[in-house]
């Protein structure tokens, strides 16, 4: 390798651009060879005085802001709707694997408790306890709860029928019979 | 799929339990008196409004129209049905008001029953006893809108 040909490769040797075989070369050229050695040297200077100033040109350069700033950018871009929909259904599909057995269990508890309320009658609503002493062979009261102000109570000995009259309007009441 | 599968069996024995459990009970209730009762409720509205006897009114009770003091009587509903002893009976009366009809046991020659008459989920009458087998009674004078409510209940182990 002569002078003109390193002297042509030397800014690709300088960044280590060059194939091992050329590096070589070059390196044991500039070695025996001063006026290569030099350039080298001159180049090597120039190329710490342009990187020297760089890198201090960038130590005054403020960069906090930068990677925020390439957030809100990244954030400002909105993504199809199609995208969009696309990956909350993912997300949705990962949310469901993860709880739709307990959501199936709580609803199926939730449901059994549902019949079981629904079949309930309501006792809160307050009405009135009264035991009633009926000789009536055919019909034996043992507990009458009714919200009706008062009743009556009679048998029908023809027809061999006991009735309980509720006496919610006092004009229908029915005469209690023995 | 490999998490829904307990979710489905889960589903599954929760749907078809009560039917199964259900469809049990009414084989069970046709096994023979003993073993069950049958129960007759019947819902008539009177007023006097008309002078009108529902022919099946008069079927179901000979003398129905000289218990009360009412001119016309309409049957609106009627039931009889053979259930396990603690089975209920449910006849509808309207929207919100029904009956239900719980036979309890069979003690004496007397049927134990409780009886509600409800409104919505609010018991009008509630109660409990024991009417001689085969006999019915009536419950009567819960205001309706066209009348009064009369209810002929009864019950028997004979077929």
């Amino acid at each position: 390798m002569n002078c003109r040909e390193v002297s042509n490769l030397l800014p690709l040797f300088l960044d280590g651009e060059l194939e091992p075989r050329q590096m070589r070369s070059v390196a044991m050229h500039s070695m025996r060879c001063p006026a290569c050695e030099l350039e080298v040297k001159e180049m090597e200077r120039l190329q710490e005085l342009v990187g020297s100033a760089v890198r201090q040109r960038v130590a005054e350069m403020d960069l906090s802001g930068v990677w925020s700033a390439v957030e809100q950018r990244i954030g400002d871009i909105r993504p199809s709707w199609v995208r969009r929909l696309r990956a909350r259904w993912e997300e949705l599909q990962a949310d469901l694997d993860m709880r739709l057995p307990a959501f199936a269990a709580v609803a199926a508890v939730a449901a059994l408790a549902l019949a079981w309320y629904a079949q309930l009658p309501d006792v809160t609503q307050p009405i009135e306890s009264r035991q009633i002493a009926s000789h009536d062979p055919a019909l034996e009261i043992q507990r009458l709860d009714t919200t009706s102000p008062s009743f009556s109570f009679f048998r029908d000995p023809e027809s061999d029928t006991s009735v309980v009259w509720l006496n919610y309007e006092e004009g229908l009441a029915l005469e209690s019979q023995p | 799929v490999t998490y829904l599968r307990p979710a489905l069996v889960g589903a599954l024995v929760t749907a078809f339990a009560a039917p199964l459990a259900a469809a049990a009970q009414s084989v069970q209730s046709l096994e023979g008196p003993t073993k069950a009762v049958q129960v007759r409720v019947g819902a008539i509205i009177a007023s006097n409004s008309g002078t009108w006897l529902d022919h099946r009114v008069a079927a179901m009770h000979p003398r129905f129209h000289t218990l009360f003091p009412y001119s016309s009587y309409r049957l609106i509903g009627e039931k009889r049905q053979w259930v396990p002893w603690g089975r209920q009976v449910r006849l509808n009366i309207s929207n919100s008001r029904y009956v239900l009809v719980v036979p309890r046991e069979l003690k004496n020659s007397r049927v134990s029953m409780r009886v509600q008459l409800m409104d919505d989920k609010r018991a009008i009458v509630d109660t409990i006893l024991s009417l001689k087998d085969q006999g019915t009674f009536l419950v009567g004078g819960a205001p309706q809108p066209e009348g009064v409510l009369i209810l002929s209940i009864g019950a028997s182990t004979l077929p």
